[in-house]
């Protein structure tokens, strides 16, 4: 039961490959990559914002796969296009939000003293801040591109981030290996890098595993106020509001891109499930 | 484990009978109407009110000299008669016999005049002001008004109507009390009762009102804020009147409802601020009007309900859709005037919407997008929260913008304000002429309805001519009530006066 | 004795820095909401008279500039409002014709009490449904499980919200909240059935991320040595799982439950609004459509002040199940 602090390449794919929920998880992300392909590359059935005066409202047929919105629009063209954009705002927000957080979180957590206080300020203030605001303040000063939008749910998230790093730095900091390593006189970053880092990793993978998929449901909430992507564009959280109300007469506006989005969270998170057990040493050996 | 489930079963069953029956609709003598609103009202004071709820809500408790009909005539309210002088410079009035004020102190001419000098006074923030503001001065003797006008204005009469014109007692003026929950007092068909902030308004009949006293006991305006929800408050019997904006949640109303649709004055408008480049030039203007289908975007955007319109839509002075330059849609003309402005490979702009005004902007603005794509103009779509569309609107900073404009049964008062040189929306019109001008001057002044036709058509056709706006068209509004509610008669003012005439059974 | 002086002084003074720190945050809260409101455009005066603004003249705009009190320079705006927060009436609500604190009375014990169900429901939902995972990873229950866990996290709350009022309402005439609101200590009862679908809308949305953290939690501790040893030395396996293995993971779900408590707090709205609940949520949203400066400074504050004690509380937690942080 010798923990194997050193993994090779070759090792973490093996026990990726090796969990049921990562295999599960990669094939759904290999899905939702071909799909995104093919609606940046404009290969739809259908333009996603065509809209057919003729046909609105059309249940599922062989012409339009998923049926018609009540513009005429196809819906499988637009669900796929949909998938693409709420995948694009979702990683954007999340990336920058993980890169911001983690960075400052495991800082703070490291150095403390004043500068942990600085962040952990801060951070509390964008937290506790609500979200609707910001992101309100956001889209009326900054206009609604979905990079803006991205924006919004980024600063939204970030402190979630910094506290999730924070945490587990706090702890791992008074472990006996690490105190060992800093009488020794070990660097500051290489202690950071080679014995922290490695430390918080798993919970971070799992948070950015839920984040990317609670962007996606943020952007939807925001679409459901009028404050997310805009119309005619299509994210699958704007095309889910939008349907409510036609989900009494047109069920297929509302049940495919909802399958969709269920798609990209389950995959999301079991793609996180299934990371976590690769990169994790502890979890391996079990 | 079996047991502690069967247990677990038993119980939520228990609570949501028990909860259906707690919650069922009780065989009660009293006649209680509950009113479903979206946002909750937000003064006391009725010559201020300019939102929906607060005019809906307090139109109920005061009232005004003349009223609006449901075919838009203009009878008597709180003046019995009336006539103007040859000149069309005085309006006398003859006030109601008899008529008491909520608090028992009797209505009469000094109460009108104490009520029309506060809405002129610019420190009380009357939100009627400038449709009145030609008031040069105001007589009052027992029930005998004279109000001296600086120009002759026979659409003023018109303007007398609604909430913003409520006549208050001359008493509440001068102890300044008007607008305070204590005295909110008026000579409507139902009393002020409380007002819990964002939640409810409660109103008790007037037995003495004037029309006969009600037949409802109470009426509630309780505040929901998503229509979806107040569907939902209507089917589960807990609200038995809403007004409905969206016409995919009136598509939902199901046969044990009773649904009034409506026409109303209100109307959809592609705002073009023609002061500004590229609609500076009339020809950008044109193209753009041509290359929009009307039908198509009644049909998208408002599923259908709504009919397309000119620039008028007072029913007496009706513009006819047809009259105008492309009154289809057509692409061949939109090019050639796109070509003739100079912008042969199209052009590029930006309009400003706000979708949380009302259910059909989105789509509306969708619509057009997609449909001057064709053209080859790409349309983008500049999307803001109500207030900042507002503050926008008002400072004219925007190219064209999607607006949901209420609209009068006299077209001096719905266009003077935005097509007159001089009135005060006219920067936001972005567009006059001095032909405008002077047809806004012949028609106030004229008496004649004849006259007044030619006059309001020949504004018509500048307007449309010179495409100052792309009218498109005019909402249905949808007024739904229980099936027990009889006797609503809906009124195109969006007013809900009628309720004094209501029955519940 | 000289010890006991000695520790109690230092308590004191992290005590102190605590409080401190918190009343820094507080106060840069209460800039930024005050400077973000300015920055959107409009102000209380078209909040009010939406495009009926258009017909007020200059001479009654600056009354109206008077009368809301945005005439003044930013700084004494900002120092008048300070003062009537700090004074407790939290200013004053011009749409209502109350003072702001007079409304968040009626909508703040609201709010807190969906977060309060909501995070309850979510937390014993989230980790019994966790440990029901964790102990046989892999197995049937903990596939039941997670996909629990994954369709809890896909569905949109606006979804479940307007499915649960819109099936209630048309197919059993049920829905309790289109009837007056009532505080549980007017009608317990009718205040349970009111709260009793939009806490669970939230439970559910909570008890999503606390499962999958309880159950990785779960699964990371199972592996260390001291519970290796506890099953070596035969503990029974519940005592195993409860008293150490749930115990050592606790420091991640206190985290996630205190992060799911502050974003209830905020983020209430959407289910406030669907199932008309006159929460802080709802009083936030109308306040910033009709730019009433006032109200939402003081409610954001309010919601401010909550978050930071409850990060306070959070932080004593962590002291409490982890003896490892100082």
């Amino acid at each position: 039961m010798a923990k194997k602090k050193e993994v090779s390449q070759r090792g973490a794919v093996h026990y990726y490959l090796q969990s049921t929920s990562g295999v599960v998880g990669a094939v759904l992300l290999l899905f939702m990559i071909i799909v995104s392909i093919c609606a940046a590359m404009g290969w739809l059935p259908h333009n996603p914002l065509d809209q057919n005066i003729e046909s609105l409202l059309h249940a599922p047929s062989s012409k339009f796969w998923f049926g018609t919105d009540d513009f005429g629009r196809d819906v499988f063209s637009r669900t796929l296009d949909g998938m693409r954009r709420s995948l694009t705002v979702s990683i954007t927000a999340v990336s920058l939000a993980a890169i911001v957080g983690i960075t400052l979180g495991i800082l703070g957590g490291y150095l403390g003293k004043w500068f942990d206080m600085v962040i952990t300020r801060v951070s509390d203030v964008f937290f506790a801040f609500p979200a609707i605001l910001l992101a309100l303040a956001i889209v009326a000063s900054l206009g609604n591109a979905w990079y803006e939008t991205s924006l919004a749910i980024a600063i939204v998230y970030t402190p979630i981030f910094i506290r999730v790093a924070r945490g587990p730095v706090l702890s791992v900091k008074e472990m006996d290996y690490i105190k060992v390593s800093r009488i020794l006189g070990y660097s500051s970053p290489r202690i950071l890098i080679k014995h922290i880092l490695p430390n918080v990793f798993a919970p971070i993978v799992v948070q950015i595993a839920l984040s990317l998929s609670w962007a996606i449901l943020t952007e939807s909430g925001l679409s459901f106020l009028g404050l997310g992507t805009q119309p005619p564009n299509a994210s699958l959280g704007l095309m889910v509001s939008d349907a409510q109300p036609l989900a009494a007469f047109a069920w297929w506006t509302l049940v495919f891109p909802s399958l969709f989005i269920t798609i990209v969270v389950v995959g999301l998170n079991l793609v996180g499930d299934g990371l976590r057990d690769a990169l994790d040493p502890a979890r391996r050996s079990s | 484990m079996k047991l502690r489930k069967k247990i677990a079963v038993v119980g939520v069953a228990t609570a949501l009978v028990a909860g259906v029956v707690l919650v069922a609709p009780a065989q009660a003598a009293s006649k209680d109407l509950v009113v479903g609103i979206t946002l909750d009202i937000d003064k006391l004071d009725p010559q201020g009110a300019t939102s929906f709820s607060t005019v809906r809500a307090l139109g109920l408790v005061y009232g005004s000299l003349v009223e609006v009909g449901p075919k838009l005539q203009i009878r008597p309210g709180l003046a019995t008669s009336w006539g103007f002088n040859a000149a069309g410079t005085e309006l006398r009035l003859h006030l109601r016999k008899g008529v008491k004020f909520q608090d028992g102190s009797a209505f009469d001419a000094t109460d009108v005049k104490a009520s029309l000098d506060r809405i002129l006074d610019p420190a009380n923030k009357a939100a009627a002001r400038a449709n009145i503001a030609t008031i040069k001065s105001i007589s009052a003797s027992g029930l005998n008004v004279t109000l001296t006008l600086t120009q002759p204005n026979v659409p003023i009469l018109a303007a007398l109507d609604g909430v913003n014109m409520a006549m208050l007692s001359s008493t509440d003026i001068a102890a300044g009390n008007v607008g305070k929950a204590g005295s909110v007092n008026g000579t409507g068909p139902f009393k002020f009762v409380s007002w819990d902030a964002g939640q409810s308004v409660k109103l008790t009949k007037n037995s003495t009102y004037w029309g006969g006293a009600p037949k409802l006991d109470t009426v509630t305006f309780r505040v929901i804020p998503t229509e979806a929800s107040i569907l939902s408050a209507l089917n589960a019997g807990t609200v038995q009147f809403a007004v409905i904006t969206s016409p995919l949640v009136a598509k939902q109303v199901s046969s044990n409802l009773t649904m009034y649709k409506t026409p109303g004055l209100a109307y959809m408008a592609l705002q073009i601020n023609a002061r500004q480049a590229p609609f500076n030039n009339l020809n950008v203007r044109l193209a753009v009007q041509c290359a929009i289908s009307r039908a198509e975007v009644v049909k998208t955007a408002a599923s259908g309900d709504g009919s397309v319109i000119g620039p008028i839509t007072s029913p007496a002075y009706k513009s006819d859709p047809k009259a105008r330059p492309c009154p289809e849609v057509d692409l061949v003309k939109a090019k050639a005037y796109l070509t003739a402005a100079g912008y042969p490979n199209g052009l590029t702009f930006k309009t400003m919407v706000a979708p949380t005004q009302q259910a059909t902007i989105a789509g509306i603005g969708q619509s057009l997008k997609s449909q001057l794509a064709k053209a080859g103009i790409t349309m983008e779509l500049d999307v803001v929260d109500d207030s900042t569309f507002v503050s926008r609107w008002l400072a004219a900073d925007f190219g064209t913008a999607i607006a949901n404009n209420g609209g009068k049964i006299d077209p001096d008062t719905m266009y003077t304000r935005y097509f007159t040189s001089t009135g005060n929306l006219n920067k936001v019109a972005g567009y006059s002429s001095a032909t405008l001008d002077s047809l806004f001057t012949q028609g106030k002044a004229s008496g004649s309805v004849t006259q007044r036709t030619a006059i309001y058509k020949a504004i018509s056709a500048e307007l449309e001519n010179n495409a100052a706006w792309v009218w498109l068209f005019a909402p249905l509004e949808y007024r739904v009530t229980a099936k027990n509610v009889t006797g609503f008669v809906p009124l195109a003012t969006g007013s809900l006066l009628e309720l004094r005439k209501v029955d519940m059974n | 004795m000289q010890g006991i002086s000695k520790l109690r002084r230092l308590v004191f003074s992290s005590t102190f820095i605590r409080i401190a720190s918190a009343i820094t945050t507080l106060f840069g809260i209460s800039v930024f909401v005050f400077l973000v409101l300015r920055v959107i455009p409009g102000n209380t005066i078209t909040g009010a008279f939406g495009i009926e603004t258009g017909a007020l003249n200059p001479q009654q705009i600056a009354e109206l500039r008077h009368y809301y009190g945005i005439d003044q320079p930013m700084v004494m705006q900002y120092i008048s409002w300070m003062r009537s927060f700090l004074s407790g009436n939290f200013g004053y609500s011009f749409a209502t014709g109350r003072s702001v604190f007079t409304l968040t009375k009626v909508a703040l014990p609201v709010t807190v009490e969906l977060a309060f169900i909501g995070t309850i429901l979510g937390v014993i939902m989230g980790i019994a449904i966790g440990m029901f995972s964790a102990r046989k990873p892999g197995s049937l229950r903990d596939f039941g499980g997670q996909l629990f866990g994954l369709l809890a996290l896909a569905i949109p709350g606006f979804v479940l919200s307007t499915a649960i009022v819109t099936i209630m309402a048309n197919k059993f005439h049920y829905f309790p909240n289109s009837l007056e609101y009532m505080p549980p200590w007017k009608d317990p009862w009718m205040n349970f059935q009111q709260m009793m679908f939009p806490g669970l809308v939230l439970g559910i949305a909570v008890a999503a991320p606390v499962m999958r953290t309880t159950r990785s939690a779960l699964l990371e501790t199972v592996d260390k040595d001291f519970v290796r040893t506890a099953f070596g030395k035969g503990v029974p396996s519940r005592k195993v799982q409860f008293k150490h293995v749930l115990r050592n993971s606790l420091i991640p779900i206190v985290t996630m439950t205190g992060i799911q408590f502050g974003y209830l707090l905020g983020g209430a709205v959407i289910v406030e609004k669907i199932f008309a609940l006159p929460g802080m949520g709802r009083q936030v949203l109308e306040a910033i459509t009709r730019r009433e400066y006032a109200t939402v400074q003081s409610s954001v504050m309010v919601f401010a002040i909550m978050f930071v004690t409850i990060n306070i509380l959070t932080d004593l937690v962590y002291r409490r199940v982890d003896p490892r942080i100082k």
